[in-house]
């Protein structure tokens, strides 16, 4: 069409006809409003579709976390009783908490065996993690003291990241805890993990409480070593087991590890697309103070890390020594801590 | 409204609709398929190789001859390991919950006989049986059996044993003296002269006090073992070639959780200094080829993947082959040696 063909007629239009012209006019605007309300329904009409693939996934979040999605943190030096996130692409601190919650234990007050302390740089690529013995015995943030695992039976999360933070002198940013369910399910969703194990793990009195009616009962299992592809139940036997090991909670915390830079390697082939399934799956098994932008932020940071550059530290003596402690009224065998050696430790790979 | 109009906002309505619902199904599509395992029979191998290969996927068990598989004819159960057999028959565990069983196949699959019941209505009389092989003359089978000590149950290692072939109910032949509470000795390869070579499991005194693997030779049962590598190789999964003069190996890096398949030359009493033929990441459980010329072992393609078949030709001279992959879409069974005949 011409330049100027059409004006040219409306304003004929307009010298002959009014009612014509403000019809004309009337349409024009129409006309874009529809447009606009057109684009507006397939916006709103895919943007619902996004919304309605992302919920099982925001649900999930909300509840574990307790605090909103996509929130960024607050300004506040503490948040939920841990440190704030530091700005974008500074070094932080997470703290992750592993639980034995089978159903011999009361449901939020359970122990945690597994404590890994994760410091991310993501400006050099490079992490830390220092498996932290669950039977150190420090003074733990609800007072007095106590093995360090009874920290998050007592008083939660918020707790055991206070007495990681008051004890190792660490400021913690994020913190997550896991179920024995929710590292099943979490490495089935990832469609198992490549493992080398370490060694043949066998146990003849390995908790039969995953999958068996009586938590109390026991099972037989062999776990054989060398390369391997784990599932979910399989990747929790051999680094939950400690029985048939020398070493026990150390050759469990090493295994941990292993385990952490396998599930870090499964996981390079999800996309965000595969959050709502694996949120789904993980269900009442995950908590964690980190915001669902957090956690796809992280998991993408992860990706990059070669396993090199992941270094791993289990604590030995003489980072402490075996002794006894009184706990009411019964004697308990504790690791006793020799703070000048671990604090050596925590300076040199966890600096402020 | 006319109803031309009415019928294009009806349209443009459900447009939006059907819309909204491509979206939702356009991001399902875009999950990771986390499961890729295939039926081998419904595959076939990148590379033809000479002979047959057996293989295991998922407690079921595989031929590979030409580019086709076949899966054997077995009974129903948890087929976890194969090993050769005297005249072509098969060595196979069958892993059950708590213990495993060992038998004898035929080819084809069927059950010949059962050479090791471990299960047992009592529970501390459930054992395992793992890494069968039979001796060089093929009148014995070797396997790691799992002893659990009176005195401590939880003092459980593997330790290596043989029975006759022909009468495997009479009692075994102790070879090995595992270490307590390292998870034993495994994988046993009978040497024609009579000795045997295995993976021996121990922890290291030193400030990391890691467990490490050291490939072991004893030239009698219970015999003083030689350590044949050394604990920072960390080596195991030993593959002694036919003629019994090259030993495959895979050698492994446990805090980057990755390996390296490796071969030396063997004398009868020490190893050479090895040769690196594939950087892994996970490569296992290596075998050698009927002439001893070639080698197969599994590994991943990348970290995450399941286990597929490799073949490295020309895998015992000086100018090895680059590994080649013979299967794809799979996820076998990595704790499985692959039997290779003729």
């Amino acid at each position: 069409m011409a330049a100027g063909t059409k004006p040219r007629r409306r304003r004929a239009g307009l010298s002959t006809h009014r009612y014509s012209h403000r019809s004309s006019f009337s349409w024009g605007r129409h006309r874009t409003l529809l447009a606009f309300l057109v684009v507006l329904g397939f916006v709103v009409s895919g943007a619902s579709g996004v919304v309605a693939y992302f919920l099982p996934a925001v649900a999930t979040a909300i509840r574990v976390t307790g605090q909103s999605t996509l929130g960024k943190g607050s300004n506040s030096p503490k948040l939920n009783g841990v440190t704030a996130p530091p700005p974008p692409g500074q070094p932080f601190t997470v703290l992750l908490l592993g639980s034995d919650n089978d159903t011999k234990f009361v449901a939020g007050a359970v122990l945690t065996q597994t404590m890994i302390l994760v410091r991310v740089d993501p400006a050099t690529h490079h992490a830390v993690m220092l498996s932290i013995p669950r039977d150190l015995w420090v003074p733990i943030a609800s007072g007095g003291s106590a093995k360090i695992d009874a920290a998050y039976e007592l008083g939660g999360a918020k707790d055991a990241v206070q007495t990681v933070e008051s004890d190792f002198n660490v400021p913690v940013n994020y913190w997550a805890w896991i179920g024995l369910g929710g590292l099943v399910d979490l490495v089935n969703q990832l469609g198992g993990v490549d493992a080398i194990a370490q060694m043949p793990v066998l146990d003849v009195q390995y908790p039969y409480d995953l999958t068996g009616k009586n938590p109390y009962a026991n099972q037989r299992i062999a776990i054989l070593p060398g390369p391997q592809r784990l599932d979910g139940v399989n990747a929790l036997t051999y680094v939950r087991s400690r029985h048939g090991a020398l070493l026990e909670d150390i050759a469990r915390n090493q295994k941990q590890q292993e385990l952490l830079v396998d599930i870090k390697d499964a996981a390079k082939h999800m996309s965000i697309a595969d959050i709502p399934r694996i949120a789904s799956a993980l269900g009442d098994e995950v908590r964690t103070n980190m915001s669902l932008t957090q956690v796809a932020s992280i998991a993408g940071l992860a990706r990059d890390f070669s396993n090199g550059a992941v270094k791993e530290i289990v604590m030995l003596p003489p980072d402490y020594s075996s002794g006894t402690e009184q706990s009411g009224t019964s004697t308990e065998q504790v690791l006793l801590p020799n703070w000048s050696a671990i604090n050596a430790v925590v300076q040199q790979n966890f600096p402020s | 409204m006319s109803a031309r109009q009415l019928l294009a906002a009806l349209a443009t309505v459900a447009l939006m609709a059907v819309f909204g619902l491509v979206v939702y199904s356009v991001l399902g599509t875009l999950q990771t398929k986390t499961t890729t395992t295939a039926d081998p029979t419904q595959e076939q191998a990148l590379v033809a190789l000479p002979g047959t290969v057996v293989l295991v996927q998922n407690g079921s068990i595989y031929s590979l001859h030409g580019l086709a598989f076949t899966k054997l004819a077995t009974p129903s159960g948890n087929w976890y390991q194969v090993a050769p057999g005297p005249n072509g028959d098969l060595l196979a565990v069958d892993k059950g919950n708590g213990y495993s069983d060992l038998y004898l196949l035929s080819p084809s699959g069927q059950v010949l006989r059962r050479l090791l019941q471990e299960s047992s209505p009592y529970y501390f009389q459930n054992h395992f049986v793992f890494y069968p092989r039979m001796s060089a003359n093929g009148q014995s089978v070797f396997y790691a059996y799992n002893w659990i000590d009176p005195s401590a149950d939880y003092n459980v290692d593997f330790e290596i044993q043989s029975v006759p072939m022909a009468n495997p109910g009479a009692s075994p032949t102790q070879w090995s003296i595992p270490n307590n509470y390292t998870g034993g000795d495994v994988s046993p390869i009978p040497t024609a002269n009579g000795g045997l070579l295995y993976t021996s499991f121990d922890v290291s005194s030193s400030n990391d006090s890691y467990p490490y693997s050291q490939l072991t030779y004893v030239s009698s049962p219970e015999g003083n073992p030689v350590y044949l590598t050394t604990p920072a190789q960390n080596c195991s999964e030993p593959a002694l070639n036919p003629a019994g003069n090259e030993v495959a190996m895979v050698c492994v890096n446990n805090r980057l959780q990755r390996d390296t398949l490796e071969v030396a030359s063997w004398n009868g009493t020490s190893l050479g200094t090895p040769t690196i033929l594939s950087q892994g990441p996970m490569a296992a459980s290596p075998c050698w080829s009927p002439t001893g010329n070639s080698l197969l072992f599994m590994n991943v393609p990348s970290r995450g993947d399941p286990f597929q078949l490799y073949w490295i030709p020309r895998a015992a001279s000086a100018k090895p082959g680059a590994p080649q992959q013979v299967t794809q879409n799979l996820s076998l069974n990595a704790l499985s040696t692959p039997v290779w005949e003729s």
